[in-house]
């Protein structure tokens, strides 16, 4: 959560949040939209935000986009330990909403979050979107140890090196309230993943998820790994593995719905739209 | 004079490793194919002697440590280091800063471990409870830092608790959960030896004034910080309604002595800088990972604070002249070093002669100095501390027939002759006497 002696300036995408309170955690949580609801669970990074990405996918569907506990602005509650938590925190935060009928997607930890919450209920969500899902990999891959990188090559591998174009989604108060509130959003992070890297029990349960998938994975994703999404796929029953092509050419990133914002977004409100009106 | 004690700081650190900043840190990931088997062997036979010889140079204690995962020490637990030394030695503190309590599956087994060790050391143990360098919690496996500390205060509180409490007691806390806390062996230290070392967070620097702990600030990088830390911690305690003592405040200096000034710089001076660049280089993701300080400690960080600088940066001049390191002839070292003692006033004294890339001949005689012509003129008689008192335990078998307690049960057994006999006296006919009806 961020540092309340901090100042709050401006930046490109700020949008104030709503705040929601869920068994007693202050939520900030961001909604705008009409049509069929969806919750989105974002990733690691680009938190504070309402960017195009949200922007366009308000345009076809009634969007809610919470922070997470301990990320952004919602304050991390202290007896939080996993993703169960989280869990039973959106259960708690739908029931609030009454938002009964809803789809679900997530982007990088938010799509493992996304996927846990599917398998805890299998029958809730109308969709799932899994956007460059991290947690899962297939033997052989290499650790991508987000924690050891310095913020600077964080931000190059969410954009495979192309970061310098988006600067204003991350780099939005100056030094140091920006490294202060990555460190405060790592904590979170490292609650969630720190000793469980790769996702053991999930992928053992992902064989409940019964709502229609969609995965979308990044032609080279350098924070969730080039073979997670696939392993993802390979798992949830009955899903279907999409990968946009990248700007100019070069590959799609873990940022592809910051680079490729409508793009992403149509993809999801089709895969919306293709579960809810038969087609 | 003060009564003042005097530690050695035994990193106990790999040398032939290759320069750090090729590779941005040695800590973490430096591949263990370059580790010598023959080299690793005199680091720590050297790490075990030197110990060993403090007490016949006249030093008080040595401190080792726990490290894993690269050649910043090769003690994954100082316990084994401890043991080894209590047997070599009679009178000087054994200093073991490690252990790293989140290191272990429960703070009850290094309650044991600690306990087993004080008395083998006859209470000659100092511990240090670090929260261990950041580095490590990318290594070790066990801890999240995210509650790290957290389990590091509960750990804490359960680890004190068991070795001065009498069991059984039930401990039903956030991370353990355990019916029957019961040590054995209890320590023969009444209340244990503590020594905290840490960066100068608020959060330590309480703990430290709640519980009358010492403390040690590392990483500082001039006497002024350590200063400040040590007046904060005077405050800390005075809100606590006592004065500190001069046991509870530590001073640790880098401190190398030759024969002239001129001497002893040329000895130290690329010794001091391989620290510098090589030992303490380590960028800031692998020292703070996520949680390991609170947002009130990584402001200051980030404002100037521990590790906040690359140690690469630093210089030997800077070192000289921030007081980090006192280099020079006997005469030189003796009068900088009672202005740092001064300045501090320090009751324990933490000397670090930087031993780790100097050869071994050098370190002895830089120590041998340091012993003979340095301590004398900064303690009355030159006698250390921690020969003057009477060590907990007994002293011989005699001063054991006299202490143990005479009401203690026997050791029994049922011969099923009717009732209990003594068994130590068992092997002798006629002492086969019942000593307490029994029916079974």
């Amino acid at each position: 959560m961020a540092d309340p002696v901090a100042e709050v300036p401006s930046w490109r995408f700020q949008r104030a949040p709503d705040r929601l309170v869920v068994d007693d955690v202050e939520v900030a949580l961001r909604r705008d939209g009409a049509g069929e609801t969806v919750l989105f669970l974002h990733g690691v990074g680009f938190l504070r935000q309402w960017l195009p990405f949200h922007a366009a996918l308000t345009e076809r569907v009634d969007l809610i986009a919470p922070e997470h506990p301990g990320f952004g602005d919602t304050p991390l509650p202290g007896g939080f330990r996993g993703f169960l938590d989280y869990v039973l925190h959106y259960d708690a935060l739908l029931a609030l909403l009454q938002a009964d009928r809803l789809h679900l997607v997530g982007h990088g930890l938010g799509a493992r979050l996304a996927a846990h919450m599917a398998t805890v209920y299998p029958s809730r969500f109308a969709s799932l979107t899994l956007i460059a899902p991290s947690g899962l990999r297939q033997e052989q891959e290499p650790l991508i140890d987000l924690f050891r990188m310095t913020y600077d090559a964080l931000h190059a591998a969410q954009f495979n090196g192309r970061e310098a174009a988006y600067a204003d989604t991350y780099a939005l108060k100056g030094f140091p309230q920006d490294t202060l509130d990555d460190v405060a959003d790592a904590v979170p992070h490292a609650l969630l993943t720190w000793t469980n890297r790769f996702d053991r029990r999930l992928e053992r349960r992902l064989h409940r998820i019964q709502c229609p998938t969609l995965v979308i994975a990044p032609e080279q994703d350098r924070i969730g790994g080039t073979t997670a999404a696939a392993r993802y796929a390979e798992l949830v029953p009955g899903s279907a593995l999409v990968t946009p092509a990248g700007p100019g050419g070069d590959p799609s990133s873990y940022a592809v719905l910051i680079e490729q914002p409508a793009e992403v977004a149509a993809l999801v409100a089709d895969h919306v739209d293709s579960t809810t009106k038969g087609n | 004079m003060v009564e003042r004690e005097f530690f050695v700081m035994l990193h106990g650190a790999y040398p032939k490793v290759p320069y750090a900043p090729k590779r941005g840190s040695n800590f973490v990931d430096l591949p263990n194919g370059v580790y010598d088997k023959a080299e690793g062997q005199r680091v720590l036979e050297r790490q075990a002697s030197t110990f060993v010889s403090l007490e016949e140079l006249g030093f008080d204690g040595g401190v080792v440590s726990e490290q894993h995962n690269g050649p910043i020490g090769l003690l994954g637990n100082p316990m084994i280091m401890g043991a080894y030394v209590a047997a070599q030695t009679r009178s000087i503190k054994i200093g073991v800063v490690g252990p790293i309590i989140n290191d272990y599956l429960t703070p009850v087994r290094m309650a044991e471990e600690y306990a087993a060790l004080d008395n083998l050391s006859r209470g000659r143990l100092l511990l240090g409870l670090p929260m261990g360098h950041g580095m490590q919690y990318h290594s070790i496996g066990m801890i999240n830092p995210a509650t790290a500390r957290a389990r590091y205060r509960e750990a804490h509180d359960l680890f004190v608790k068991a070795l001065t409490h009498e069991g059984p007691f039930e401990w039903f806390g956030e991370y353990f959960q355990i019916p029957y806390v019961n040590l054995w062996p209890r320590p023969l230290q009444e209340a244990p030896d503590i020594l905290i070392l840490g960066g100068g967070s608020p959060e330590t620097l309480e703990l430290v004034a709640r519980h009358r702990y010492g403390y040690q600030q590392v990483g500082a990088f001039s006497q002024a910080a350590m200063k400040k830390t040590t007046d904060r911690l005077r405050e800390l305690c005075e809100a606590q309604g006592y004065s500190v003592s001069p046991r509870q405040i530590w001073g640790l200096v880098s401190v190398h002595v030759a024969e002239t000034d001129a001497q002893a710089r040329l000895e130290a001076e690329a010794h001091s800088l391989w620290n510098s660049q090589n030992f303490f280089l380590s960028p800031f993701n692998d020292n703070f990972p996520p949680g390991y300080l609170s947002q009130a400690a990584m402001r200051g960080v980030l404002g100037g604070g521990y590790r906040s600088e690359s140690s690469e940066k630093n210089t030997f001049e800077r070192s000289v002249d921030s007081g980090t390191l006192i280099v020079g002839s006997p005469l030189t070292v003796s009068t900088r070093l009672a202005e740092f003692l001064a300045t501090l006033a320090p009751g324990r004294v933490l000397l670090d002669f930087g031993l780790d890339s100097k050869p071994e001949w050098l370190g002895r005689k830089t120590m041998q100095l340091f012993a003979e012509e340095v301590m004398p003129q900064l303690r009355n008689g030159g006698v250390p501390v921690s020969q003057h008192r009477k060590l907990p335990g007994y002293e011989s078998r005699s001063e054991y027939g006299a202490t143990r307690n005479p009401d203690s049960p026997e050791p029994v057994v049922n011969l099923g002759t009717g009732g209990l006999i003594n068994v130590e006296t068992s092997h002798i006919a006629s002492e086969r006497l019942i000593v307490e009806p029994w029916r079974a």
